[in-house]
């Protein structure tokens, strides 16, 4: 076959990111042999040094390979290259650039190069401070570095009918990845549009949540790699104050990215809430859990020389639990459990050994220098503070695997069923009860332990004589925690014993830390950094309780279905609300007072006011949520929450879903094309009548209504709330009264409709009478009889000045003057119009044809003597001589005899929306407890950096 | 250390006691027979059955969405989703809901649907591409 020549395509990027993705893998492998190597000859200065110069030097290549390839993608991305695939799939014309970073990252690979981003700056720091260390700890950052650039290799091994894909390039043409007619034509990049960034990540969260959690992920490579440096290097203490200090930054980052994805899932998304317990949040926090494991016992062994094994195993466990989570995540395997996992990309196999090999190297360090690494002869005393910060680690190490075990059924599912294809797969029914019933017990565990370790002392030898002080503190912070407790169960309900436990575990951990600040901060100014994370896991845990454990859905449901248990009846969540009726929801009563689109964006207010019992109002506020169409308005993309911020509680609103006919602009046009108009003819002051059979819903019956139409009146200045009149609009407005009768009620309406033609298309303007579900419209045989297109005349210039009369065919015209300003019924002006008339007459009629500049641009209103065929256009006025362009033109004269109104009965309303509210309250404590935990382990490492340089200069 | 060392055996016991609790909270894919047999809260797949009728009125009641399901038996029952008509329900491929049989009907609080991937084949991923 022919090559074909394609036209306007645009390769630099792609020849360059191929080059610098190859590069970058190479550049790693490279470093990664001669840091290891320059480890093995640690004894030999020179040749040690040699390689490790080399081996820097790879490194700088490989970052400056891996910015090359982020730089094409975003190149290819900002100038929408629609021929590269990445391209397609992420971006399209609408995009806002400020989304551009979330377009980037959405897919697998730019979320791959987002990870090695953060390795390679993380690199940099640690070739430029790690010092003795760098060698072997950058040996294990570069071996990390050319697994993950291999994913993105995009090659293929092939031998017969086996092949191995080894990576997806995120640098290939669409026309490489898909075959398709298109591109048999060489132009097709003309023809190209993109796919867009989905709806729910076009969110400011998505730009900030992904790189906070890429750095926290990344940035676990740290300690980790520090860990197999001192097995490696067999220097089994010296690690552990660096390895501190980045383990710390670590977990802080890591934290708060996870929080910003709970902020995200809070502020974004319609499930109502911050945790779900969903795969990917699980497979997120486990190697948080196992960090902050690894950080107590890493403090432990510098206190006491206890416990070195432990910190090795959790922070290796740590970046193998991370591992795993990618695996998780980005394999596919969680597809059904999971909403927002990847989709599989055929990585699977690569993934595995991915983690396989990291876990191989783990536990084959761990077990090569076990019995090498130093133990202390003495044990510790149960009454040390290292004793009880070991049992809280071990707690934390717990949470992390009984969350591992639960989050992997779907692995186990995948491996039973790999030896019994027939095997259906287990499920956990009620995964998020499942997972608080376990987790309580370690918040409460956690909470208390974090307390009582405060008041213990490293390597107590002799307990009796801290008894005395033990005891008070302890005792004060019990009492003290009892009655916060108390105070907290006015304010909230903890419905089990377990839930009132573990309000009394978050304030004792409150109350024991700030006791602890208040007499040691003193002597110790590294404590803050703890004491601010542990009262923020105790605010948490308060803050858990009264946010998730006392949520109150607002919208509960009023219609009772009989036989439901609690939980089923609680999952009836929704409230239907009509456009411009109150209803009372618990102690609100809300409001849908309308709505406005832009764009793809439609929003819709809700006024809220909250009643007190007596039926006072006490605050009222408005709440915007929206939901956003897709591309054609043919379906909903997202609904998006709105939610009013209280210091003590926050009132959550989404729409949970809209009529079909407001869903998609086709479901509506059905329904429009379904109803059965009648025509009734009717000249002002008229009155007809006709009747229809409706069915009653859900039961056999049907009633029989009378209806009567009149047409009050009508104009050629049409009158509708949803009208917004733009000069050059030819239109038709009439008033109509309908009546129906039959039934349990009559009704009585005055309406509005109004027909508009605009730049050629007839825009309909109904009323939708939904108290008798009637709609009415004014019927475009209107047209005919009434309008005539300027198309369909035959215009003739005249230029004249006041006063002058002309003649066409055989009427005289007379212009007697310009008006400035005028009030006419054709024409409703504008901020900053200006605007002129020319007064035409004839034969005793009058018509003003209008001048107008609007916003610089020049044009024009049209105006008419219907009853003598007259039509005429002011096209420009000269102010030298006072002229006016005058363009007029005759045809039949048409008056109305009648306006033909379209009837349809059976037309049921649209103007409802389905909408969920939800109070949380004290979830401030949930975000500031959880936010200060995080900040405590970032001040935690401040701190100690601090104390480092100061013990250097001194 | 022999302490911490017989503390963390013992909270390892701890937790495999409770991990193998989780046996209890899962549950394999019940069909309806089953569900109908125990009355308990069960998952179940099944597939919608379009041609029969499917009831969702929000002006009668938004909670309350029936239709029929078949489940991988092959039996069709009704079932009761007590919440609104989920996003491209009739695109879905797979349901799966979690519920209970009350009577003939299966009363569920909470469906997940598999949906097709986005294209089903590449010829209408390029359609879907090139139109503007």
């Amino acid at each position: 076959m022919e090559e074909i020549q394609y036209l306007n395509e645009h390769l630099g990027p792609r020849y360059v990111g191929h080059f610098a993705i190859v590069l970058a893998f190479f550049a790693a492998a490279l470093s990664m042999v001669s840091y290891f190597l320059a480890t093995q000859y640690r004894g030999e200065v020179l040749r040690s040094r040699s390689w490790q110069r080399l081996a820097q030097l790879s490194f700088l290549a490989h970052g400056a390979a891996v910015f090359t390839v982020i730089g094409c993608i975003f190149y290819a991305m900002l100038n929408q290259y629609y021929e590269y695939q990445y391209v397609t799939a992420h971006v399209d014309g609408q995009l806002q650039q400020r989304y551009i970073f979330s377009a980037f990252w959405e897919g697998q690979e730019g979320s791959f190069l987002l990870w090695m981003f953060w390795h390679v700056i993380l690199g940099y720091v640690l070739m430029v401070t790690a010092r003795s260390w760098e060698k072997p700890v950058m040996a294990v950052v570069c071996s990390v570095q050319v697994v993950i650039v291999s994913m993105l290799l995009g090659v293929h091994f092939g031998y017969g009918d086996w092949f191995l894909k080894l990576g997806s390039n995120p640098l290939l043409l669409l026309r490489e990845t898909v075959n398709a007619p298109i591109f048999q034509q060489a132009d097709y990049t003309e023809l190209l549009r993109g796919n867009g960034l989905n709806p729910s990540l076009q969110n400011y969260w998505m730009t900030i949540h992904p790189p906070t959690l890429f750095l926290g992920f990344a940035s676990t490579v740290v300690p980790f790699a520090y860990a197999v440096a001192g097995l490696w290097t067999g220097r089994h203490k010296e690690w552990l104050t660096p390895g501190l200090k980045w383990s710390l930054f670590s977990a802080g980052i890591l934290g708060i990215g996870i929080l910003m994805g709970a902020a995200w899932a809070y502020e974004a998304l319609n499930f109502g809430g911050y945790w779900a317990w969903d795969p990917v949040e699980n497979t997120s926090l486990v190697p948080w859990l196992m960090l902050v494991a690894g950080i107590h016992t890493n403090l432990i062994s510098r206190a006491t020389g206890q416990g070195i094994r432990a910190t090795y195993l959790f922070y290796l466990f740590t970046f193998v639990l991370i591992v795993y989570s990618t695996f998780l995540t980005r394999s596919g395997v969680l597809g059904d459990t999971s909403v927002h996992a990847f989709t599989e990309m055929g990585l699977e196999t690569q993934l595995l050994l991915f983690l396989v090999f990291y876990f191989a190297l783990s536990l084959g360090l761990i077990i090569w220098r076990w019995r090498s690494i130093p133990v202390p002869e003495e044990e510790e005393a149960t009454s040390s503070r290292e004793f009880w910060m070991f049992i809280g680690s071990l707690t934390l190490f717990m949470s992390a695997v009984l969350i591992t075990g639960s989050t992997s059924l779907p692995v186990y599912n995948e491996v039973r069923q790999f030896f019994n294809p027939v095997f259906d797969g287990l499920t956990l029914t009620e995964p998020e009860a499942h997972h608080n019933r376990f987790q309580i017990w370690i918040g409460i565990f956690v909470g208390l332990l974090s307390g009582v370790a405060q008041f213990l002392r490293w390597r107590e030898r002799k307990f009796s004589n801290h008894l005395r002080y033990f005891s008070v503190h302890g005792g004060a912070a019990l009492i003290g925690a009892a009655a916060l407790t108390l105070l907290t169960l006015q304010w909230i309900d903890a419905p089990t014993l377990p839930y009132k436990i573990m309000v009394f575990a978050g304030w004792f951990a409150v109350w024991s830390n700030l006791d602890y600040l208040i007499f040691f901060v003193r002597k110790d100014p590294k404590v803050a950094g703890s004491v601010v994370s542990h009262i923020g896991f105790g605010i948490m845990l308060v803050g858990i309780m009264a946010s998730s454990g006392n949520k109150r859905i607002i919208s509960q449901n009023q219609f009772l279905m009989e036989g439901l248990t609690d939980d089923e009846q609680l999952a009836r969540s929704t409230v239907r609300l009509y456009e411009g009726i109150p209803l009372g929801m618990e102690d609100y009563v809300v409001t849908f007072t309308g709505d406005t689109i832009d764009g793809m964006n439609r929003r819709y207010q809700m006024e809220y006011e909250r009643m007190n019992p007596d039926g006072e109002v006490v605050e009222r506020f408005q709440l915007e949520p929206n939901v956003l169409y897709d591309k054609g308005f043919e379906k909903i993309a997202i609904t998006n929450p709105s939610t009013k911020h209280y210091w003590d509680r926050d009132v959550f609103t989404v729409i949970m879903g809209l009529p079909p006919e407001e869903q998609s602009v086709k479901i509506r046009q059905e329904t429009e094309d379904s109803l059965q108009y009648r025509v009734l003819p009717l000249v002002r002051g008229e009155e007809t009548s006709f009747r229809d059979t409706v069915a009653i819903p859900q039961r056999n019956s049907s009633i029989i209504y009378t209806y009567t139409i009149g047409l009050e009146n009508f104009s050629r200045h049409p009158n509708h709330p949803e009208y917004d009149p733009e000069p050059g609009d030819i239109g038709i407005g009439a008033q109509v009264h309908a009546h129906r009768s039959g039934g349990i009620a009559n009704h009585d309406t005055v309406a509005d409709v109004a027909l508009v033609l605009r730049e050629g298309l007839l825009y309909h303007f109904p009323a939708q009478i939904n108290d008798m579900s009637l709609r009415i419209k004014i019927d475009e045989s209107v047209f005919e009889q009434l309008l005539v297109q300027d198309e369909d005349l035959n215009y003739r210039e005249f230029v004249v000045t006041p006063g002058t009369t002309f003649r066409l065919g055989d009427r005289q015209i007379t212009f007697d003057r310009f008006i400035s300003q005028p009030r006419v019924d054709h024409f409703e002006p504008d901020d900053g119009d200006i605007w002129v008339s020319a007064l035409l007459e004839c034969e005793g009629y009058e018509m003003q044809p209008i001048f107008l500049i609007r916003g610089n641009q020049p044009s024009g209103v049209r105006d008419e003597i219907s009853e003598l065929g007259l039509y005429a256009h002011l096209t420009s006025l000269n102010p030298e001589t006072n002229e006016a362009t005058l363009r007029v033109a005759q045809a039949q004269p048409k008056a109305a005899r009648s306006i033909p109104l379209a009837v349809a009965p059976r037309s049921f309303r649209t103007d409802y929306i389905t909408l969920q509210a939800i109070e949380f309250p004290g979830i401030n404590l949930f975000w500031i407890g959880a936010t200060s935990m995080m900040l405590g382990l970032l001040v935690s490492m401040v701190t100690r950096m601090r104390a480092k340089r100061l013990r250097r200069t001194a | 250390m022999k302490k911490s060392y017989l503390l963390a055996v013992l909270l390892v016991v701890i937790a495999v006691v409770l991990l193998l609790q989780t046996g209890n909270a899962t549950s394999e894919y019940a069909d309806f027979a089953r569900a109908a047999e125990t009355g308990d809260k069960v998952q179940l797949v099944g597939t919608y059955v379009k041609d029969k009728p499917t009831i969702y009125d929000p002006l009668t009641d938004p909670n309350y969405f029936s239709f029929y399901l078949e489940d991988l038996t092959g039996a069709e029952r009704e079932v009761v989703l007590l919440m609104g008509k989920p996003q491209d329900f009739e695109m879905s491929e797979s349901i799966v809901l979690t519920g209970r049989m009350k009577d003939h009907q299966f009363i569920a609080s909470d469906i997940q649907m598999k949906c097709p991937s986005k294209y089903k084949d590449e010829e209408e991923m390029i359609k879907n591409l090139t139109e503007s």
